[in-house]
């Protein structure tokens, strides 16, 4: 690890208030992909989670003085950025829960075939991915944040409450409410195929 | 503890960093009595395990490297307006300041011209004859002389100071009227101090030593409004 990327979020900040790319560069490598992975895990749309980054960042290019280091990490201050480009995506757009357009494309995330499984089990696997993303997806956005922060993310309450800026109860709650949404999903899912299969069986 | 508290803490007792011991207790003892939320919490187990594989499918999920080049030429485009604007900005106020510049020392070499004017005006350097009718000892009175011109009542009896000029005292007393010549209103009148050979006094009518004729003296002479000299007094 070179010397420059152990510089401290503040130091680099400084840096690229006057104008030194290659301190902004070493901060988006630093931040993107936890940003970029959370608005992934949010909208489930690659584009969506690139244009929310992109947009992230941009804000600080214009404006790296909207930081205040007194009001805590820079991290947890571009995580709240993203989280409001994150809840307006959502209020633009219906949730994205087809699955047939990602696995068409490629471009949604998918299970990496490992060594030992045969092609029947990795399309098995592939296909909970599928179901447990859809149902996730399809979770109320206050609902699937508390399941994305302390599921995905696995950040324990308080940080997720941190996050959200909600009291820790607040994110308990909602956590208990996503949780019984979502298995009330996953069974739903699980069972269209069946239901499909019997309507065809009585036709 | 009840299915619906278990429902709210139990599922994640193990997790959950806020909940006591006894609470954790609580909850294992309520899901290996009720089968209901025994298989609730068998199901959410399984979704967990589901949601861990989601997890991990996108862990290493990053930003294309698209995002970073625009960004960069974000950056770039930015801070280069910027620069420009800024040195846009200096260069705007160092013209400023230039032609402030500019304008003081014109105007203070202005003021330094209307001066010197003024005081050549005062100060106007002249060749005298003091007597052109009479310069019948032209050699004599070709001298320069320095000439302090002025009403004699407004003359500065000190000396300005710079060398080879001659200034008169504006005293009239010690004046002597030139042979032939009338008692004249002095308001108009000039002292004019000049150099000459002692012989030159004998142009203006004035008697003068032959063996010291050749002798240069200083001479003040009180010229009146027509140009000829009116009096003399053999300056100090």
């Amino acid at each position: 690890m070179r010397i420059a990327e152990l510089e401290r979020d503040d130091v680099l900040l400084r840096r690229v208030a006057k104008g030194d790319e290659e301190a902004f560069a070493l901060l988006y490598r630093r931040h993107q992909a936890a940003l970029y992975r959370f608005a992934l895990r949010m909208t489930g749309n690659a584009w969506a989670a690139e244009e929310i980054v992109q947009d992230v960042f941009m804000m600080l290019v214009r404006d790296p003085k909207k930081y205040d280091i007194a009001r805590g990490t820079l991290g947890a201050f571009l995580y709240g950025v993203a989280r409001n480009r994150v809840m307006k995506h959502l209020e633009r757009l219906p949730p994205e829960v087809s699955l047939e357009e990602k696995k068409e494309d490629g471009s949604g995330p998918g299970i990496v075939l490992q060594d030992g499984f045969t092609p029947g089990e990795w399309a098995e696997k592939r296909e909970q991915a599928e179901l447990i993303r859809a149902a996730v997806l399809g979770l109320p956005e206050e609902f699937r944040e508390a399941v994305v922060l302390c599921e995905l993310e696995e950040l324990s309450y308080e940080e997720a409450a941190h996050m959200a800026g909600c009291p820790v109860g607040t994110i308990r709650s909602r956590l208990h409410r996503g949780r019984a949404l979502l298995l009330a999903k996953l069974e739903m899912l699980r069972d269209l195929p069946r239901r499909a299969s019997v309507m065809r069986g009585t036709k | 503890m009840k299915c619906e508290e278990f429902e709210a803490i139990g599922l994640d007792a193990e997790r959950d960093a806020s909940l006591s011991e006894a609470e954790r207790a609580a909850a294992r003892d309520h899901a290996s009595k009720c089968s209901r939320c025994a298989a609730l919490q068998d199901s959410w187990q399984a979704a967990r395990v589901e949601l861990r594989a989601l997890a991990e499918a996108t862990r290493s999920a990053e930003a294309p490297p698209r995002v970073e080049m625009r960004l960069r030429q974000e950056f770039r485009a930015q801070y280069r307006t910027s620069k420009a604007r800024r040195a846009g900005l200096i260069a705007a106020w160092t013209l400023a300041a230039a032609a402030v510049l500019v304008g003081v020392v014109s105007w203070r070499n202005w003021r330094k011209s209307q001066q010197e004017e003024a005081a050549m005006h005062l100060n106007a350097p002249q060749s005298v004859s003091p007597h052109p009718a009479r310069d019948d000892d032209g050699a004599a009175k070709k001298e320069s002389l320095a000439l302090e011109a002025t009403n004699p009542r407004e003359l500065n009896p000190v000396a300005n100071g710079e060398s080879g000029t001659l200034v008169a005292g504006n005293d009239l007393n010690d004046f002597t009227l030139l042979p032939g010549v009338l008692p004249l209103d002095t308001d108009d009148a000039a002292i004019l101090r000049v150099r000459m050979q002692r012989g030159a006094l004998g142009a203006l009518g004035l008697p003068v030593n032959e063996e010291r004729a050749g002798e240069w003296i200083q001479v003040d002479l009180l010229v009146g409004n027509d140009g000829l000299p009116q009096a003399v007094r053999l300056s100090r």
